[in-house]
């Protein structure tokens, strides 16, 4: 789908620089690891990358339509197993040279390589068979079966084929600092921060000549800057800070669709939470009400929350989350008391025993989320301490979460609290499914039940919209019965952008989709 | 008296060594930890690769293959890329855009510190200044940094201050930790004894200075102390450049070790071991250097028989 | 005597005020309270509140706790090092002096605060704490403390010192124990473990502030305990963007004076004649 001729890319390109000459400069919650879409590990990677490159398909950000930017047509192919793409013309790659179906199979073949040690592209090799080109701008990309949705399964970043060596790509290259892409922007990243300069293009005209991003600090300096102009965005504000930003009249709240859930995840193979009535004792336990006001400072009833009870591994607005199972809004330490009772525990003064000895919970979480939720792994520690268990809290660096607990390696810990994102597709199968044989990759305390492999592979298997949702309807049900997780809240997110910032439509997830269309007038 | 000759020695050999054995060191001190880079990019029950990955990166055969690809990679000027940190990025860059901000910050945190020296030896700082010193010199050098940087946070934007927090870096190094002090109160004590001897008043009656007949023999003291007090400021420099936020060594070396950077924290811990080694290279030379000087007899002096 | 007694008194002051908060710390900090308005001395006494409403002198307590221990042992590790060190150049053991050189040559040239932080950075989840950073830090420290106790041992006359004490018929415990070391070496091994304690102290706090200011887990102590650089980091805030925990400051910087004080006094007890 061509926005404008060829020839206009140069034109279009001077103009982005020269027309408004307008730079933003805007605060991230940290830097990006790299700016190579195979390895992007953070939300920052994600947001940067999309900057810098085209997925192959995206999600129009008002309509929710699945669009391209780089696809004039498709075709389906191979009885539904193979997609055929022709590609927009006149697309340029920021180093000069023309986007070719060449780019297209060098970045399928890329994510099949087994030398290109990413876990991005571990998922789409269950997914993506090969890929072949049939002409300058034609490329046939064949599946390994036949897919309903398979353009939804096409969302990667396109990488040009000139300017890597071979098709197993490390994280270590030069192209992580200095990518090359398709998009509106040009990147590099630095030591304290990434710029990004426009790259007018057939299929982009950016109106911004210029962003800058930086890290950003304590919640004080960023507001502070953004006030007094030193700054003109901040793509995640921490909830206490946000109070102050609604004030000025100079910033802009805006939300952002993260698509993300709060959880506590439970050991189900350690002690006492194998038995599924202390997991639900201890879901009764949990006043999510106080632990809300506390570490987020949402009082009950306020209007415009952003911080919304879940029942079950989906967010309320998905199509997949299930109604009628209701949130446990706040603790019911009677009932919880009664459920530890049949389960064969008991109390002996204050505290819990199980089999004779003191019940002490090994509590961790996602260290960054602190920052979000301040000092919500004592409140937890707290309420858990109040209800008759000893624990012992520790933060989790994010290194270790990924090398270690989704991985499924921190088996010393019982109770792990974290955040899952993700994109427009909520394939919650990695996190629940049985461990073994290339599923349940993201299991973290490796629970295993039958009867949800079961309904996971009924998803797998939907051919329609109707099918994967009542599959996860039924997940959700039964998950808030056997509790393999305490689901806690969806929080949303909220950038801070000044008002002079204009036509800046945050995309869900990715949040940069639509920056052509940003302006900034001063 | 005969083995005077022992300690520039063991210090020369121990500014060579250095620059072996911190590297070398620090590989063994890695490889006892569990997990490893590889295995944080590419965790091997999430994805395949992870051996190509460790392979690529000399981790796949031990500690002293990846000690010794290393060495020998480093000794042809080869740092290797930066595994995570600045992806991609060569190490030698990074370190060749650090050297120059923290050779700049300990150099002006230096100037107070020699002043302090100079002015002790000449025996020109007064005894009832020395509370005040001591006052001074009690304040961490994290405490400092951080009225420091909450200062530049009040002055400057987000992308300016950094000349400035050089030179309050500088300053806070300089001060803090009993830098200043130590200078002043440490040279003060050496060069008072050294006044006190008889011979100082002997060359006193002679006609000559004080100083002329006590440098020779406080020189290599004062070295050993000057390079106690550069190191502490090389030690210092790590807090200050992160609080400060400012692209040094210390700083390269506090992001790279976060994120389990190997590629560059070994070549960062490297140079500086090489300062270091540098530094104790010079004391040996002066101690050295002052010996041979003190024992070449003027002309006319006879030997004294055996 | 008499000039070491107030300086063995004000030290044992600042001392006892030291373990009294680290023993009265409690295991878990009080729960929030969202609703303080004023977070002063004056409405949260003795010390005020931080930004969550909590008490700070439960901050200050679990602070003392985390830094009492290691910092003390990791004194008392430098100053038997120093004794050793001594003891060596009165013995007159040339091979064990030499080694002891060679070790505090290389020891001693590197960068304290770079290893350090390697150690610091690079220690599992299980191991983490000040103990091992502390005895990271003694043994760095321990060949400029040796350094100095050996030079001390030699300036009394070294192994002549040792032979008229022994014509005098004293034992060798009495000749090296008592009059080398007690008599002779305490003034500087007290003096270099006083320092030592401070130094980590103040090693505790700089890490901590890092680990805070980044979010990142703790480096020396669990993650449900606070240390004094919490109380320092909202004594930031108080100068940087004007919030009301000017007091915090205050304590801060008062926790501070407590060891150095602590570690002055002690060392003019030490010297004092």
């Amino acid at each position: 789908m061509a926005r404008n001729p060829a020839w206009m890319s140069a034109g279009l390109a001077s103009l982005a620089l020269l027309g408004t000459g307008a730079s933003l400069s805007y605060y991230e919650e940290a830097l990006p690891t790299t700016l190579n879409p195979l390895f992007a590990d953070t939300m920052v990677d994600r947001r940067s990358q999309e900057l810098v490159f085209d997925r192959l398909w995206y999600h129009d950000a008002i309509t929710n339509e699945l669009k391209s930017r780089i696809v004039q047509r498709y075709e389906v192919a191979e009885g539904g197993q193979a997609l055929k793409i022709h590609l927009t013309p006149g697309v340029k790659w920021h180093n000069g040279k023309g986007l070719s179906s060449k780019d297209i199979c060098f970045t399928v073949d890329a994510l099949l390589d087994k030398g290109t040690p990413s876990p991005l592209a571990e998922g789409y090799r269950q997914i993506l068979e090969g890929c072949d080109t049939q002409g300058n701008s034609t490329a046939l990309v064949r599946f390994t079966r036949v897919f309903h949705n398979p353009r939804e399964r096409l969302g990667f970043a396109v990488l040009p084929a000139s300017e890597f060596s071979s098709t197993a790509v490390t994280p270590d290259l030069p192209f992580g600092s200095h990518p090359v892409g398709t998009g509106p922007f040009k990147g590099t990243k630095g030591r304290r921060g990434a710029n990004f300069e426009a790259f007018g293009n057939a299929h982009h005209g950016p109106a911004l000549a210029q962003l800058r991003l930086s890290e950003g600090q304590d919640g004080s300096i960023l507001v502070r800057a953004l006030i007094n102009n030193g700054m003109q965005g901040i793509v995640q504000v921490p909830p206490p800070n946000r109070p102050e930003l609604s004030a000025s009249d100079e910033v802009a709240l805006k939300s952002y669709d993260l698509r993300s859930w709060w959880f506590i995840a439970l050991n189900t193979n350690k002690g006492p939470l194998a038995d599924k009535k202390v997991r639900q004792a201890l879901n009764l336990m949990l006043d999510r009400t106080e632990l809300r006001k506390f570490a987020i400072g949402v009082e009950a009833g306020d209007e415009n929350s952003p911080c919304e009870f879940i029942s079950g591994p989906f967010v309320q607005s998905s199509p997949y989350y299930n109604r009628a199972v209701p949130v446990v809004e706040r603790a019911n330490m009677a009932r919880a008391e009664k459920l530890l009772t049949e389960a064969g525990l008991s109390k002996s003064g204050g505290s819990w025993m199980y089999k004779g000895a003191k019940v002490t919970f090994n509590i961790g979480m996602l260290a960054t989320l602190n920052a979000e939720a301040t000092d919500i792994l004592d409140q937890i520690g707290n309420q858990l301490g109040k209800g008759g268990f000893d624990r012992q809290v520790d933060k989790v660096r994010a290194d270790e979460w990924a090398r270690r607990v989704t991985t499924g390696n921190a088996q010393e810990f019982d109770l792990l609290i974290g955040k899952w994102s993700f994109g427009l597709v909520e394939d919650v199968n990695d996190q629940f499914h049985t461990r073994k044989g290339g599923e349940g990759k993201l299991n973290i305390f490796n629970y295993s039940n039958p009867e949800v492999d079961g309904i996971l592979g009924e998803y797998a298997a939907a051919r329609t919209d109707t099918a994967a949702q009542d599959a996860y309807h039924k997940l959700h049900k039964v998950l808030a019965t056997d509790l393999p997780y305490l689901f806690l809240w969806k929080l949303d997110s909220r950038s801070a952008w000044r008002t002079e910032v204009r036509n800046n439509i945050i995309a869900p997830y990715y949040y940069f989709t639509e920056i052509d269309g940003w302006k900034y007038s001063k | 008296m005969k083995r005077w000759w022992v300690r520039p020695l063991v210090r020369t050999v121990a500014a060579l060594a250095l620059p072996v054995a911190v590297p070398l060191l620090l590989t063994l001190l890695l490889w006892a930890l569990p997990g490893d880079p590889a295995s944080i990019v590419c965790p091997p029950e999430n994805c395949t690769g992870t051996e190509a990955l460790a392979e690529r990166w000399n981790l796949h055969r031990g500690p002293m293959h990846f000690f010794s690809a290393w060495m020998s990679n480093a000794a042809g000027g080869e740092l290797g890329n930066s595994w995570r940190m600045q992806a991609g990025v060569p190490v030698s860059d990074l370190v060749k855009e650090s050297i120059p901000n923290t050779l700049a910050l300990i150099g002006l945190a230096f100037i107070p510190i020699l002043l302090g020296t100079v002015l002790a030896a000449l025996d020109a700082i007064h005894r009832r200044l020395d509370p005040i010193l001591h006052l001074m010199g009690l304040f961490p050098a994290v405490i400092l940094a951080v009225i420091a940087a909450a200062w530049k946070v009040l002055t400057y934007t987000e992308f300016g201050g950094e000349t400035a927090a050089l030179f309050l870096g500088a300053a806070v190094l300089g001060i803090a930790d009993g830098a200043f002090s130590g200078a002043v109160t440490g040279t003060r004590s050496v060069s008072s004894a050294e006044r006190r001897q008889r011979y100082t008043g002997v060359g006193v009656l002679r006609g000559e200075t004080e100083l002329s007949n006590i440098l020779p023999n406080i020189t290599p003291a004062l070295v050993g102390q000057l390079r106690a007090r550069i190191l502490h400021l090389f030690s210092g420099a790590v807090v200050v450049e992160v609080v400060l936020k400012i692209d040094g060594l210390g700083d390269l070396l506090w992001q790279a070790a976060l994120v389990q950077d190997f590629g560059v924290v070994l070549p960062v811990a490297t140079v500086f071991a090489c300062f270091s080694a540098i530094l104790l290279l010079a004391q040996a030379l002066a101690e050295g250097g002052v010996a041979v000087w003190i024992r070449w007899s003027p002309k006319g002096v006879m030997e004294r028989a055996a | 005597m008499t000039g070491r007694w107030p300086a063995i008194g004000v030290s044992a002051v600042l001392f006892a005020a030291l373990i009294v908060l680290a023993v009265i710390a409690p295991e878990f900090l009080s729960e929030a309270n969202l609703d303080l308005k004023e977070f002063g001395p004056a409405a949260v006494p003795p010390f005020g509140a931080d930004d969550r409403g909590r008490p700070l002198w439960e901050l200050a307590a679990q602070g003392a706790r985390v830094v009492a221990l290691p910092s003390v042992v990791a004194g008392l590790v430098v100053g038997l090092f120093a004794a050793a060190g001594g003891l060596i150049r009165s013995m007159d053991l040339r091979w064990a002096d030499s080694a002891v050189a060679a070790f505090g040559e290389v020891v001693g040239a590197l960068p304290r605060m770079v290893v350090i932080l390697i150690v610091a950075l690079l220690l599992p989840r299980d191991w983490r704490g000040l103990f091992p950073l502390a005895a990271t830090w003694a043994l760095l420290s321990a060949p400029g403390a040796m350094d100095e106790a050996a030079a001390v041992a030699e300036r009394l006359g070294g192994a002549r010192f040792v032979e008229a004490l022994r014509a005098h018929g004293y034992s060798s415990w009495r000749i090296f124990v008592v009059h080398v070391v007690a008599f002779n070496l305490r003034p500087v091994i007290v003096r270099q473990a006083a320092e030592v304690t401070m130094q980590v102290v103040f090693l505790e706090i700089s890490l901590s502030y890092l680990a805070t200011s980044n979010d990142d887990p703790s480096f020396t102590h669990p993650d449900s305990v606070r240390s004094w650089a919490d109380i320092l980091h909202l004594g930031y805030r108080a100068l940087a963007f004007d919030a009301p925990y000017m007091h915090a400051l205050v304590l801060g910087l008062g926790l501070v004076a407590l060891v150095a004080g602590t570690t002055i006094g002690i060392s003019r007890a030490a010297r004092a004649r």
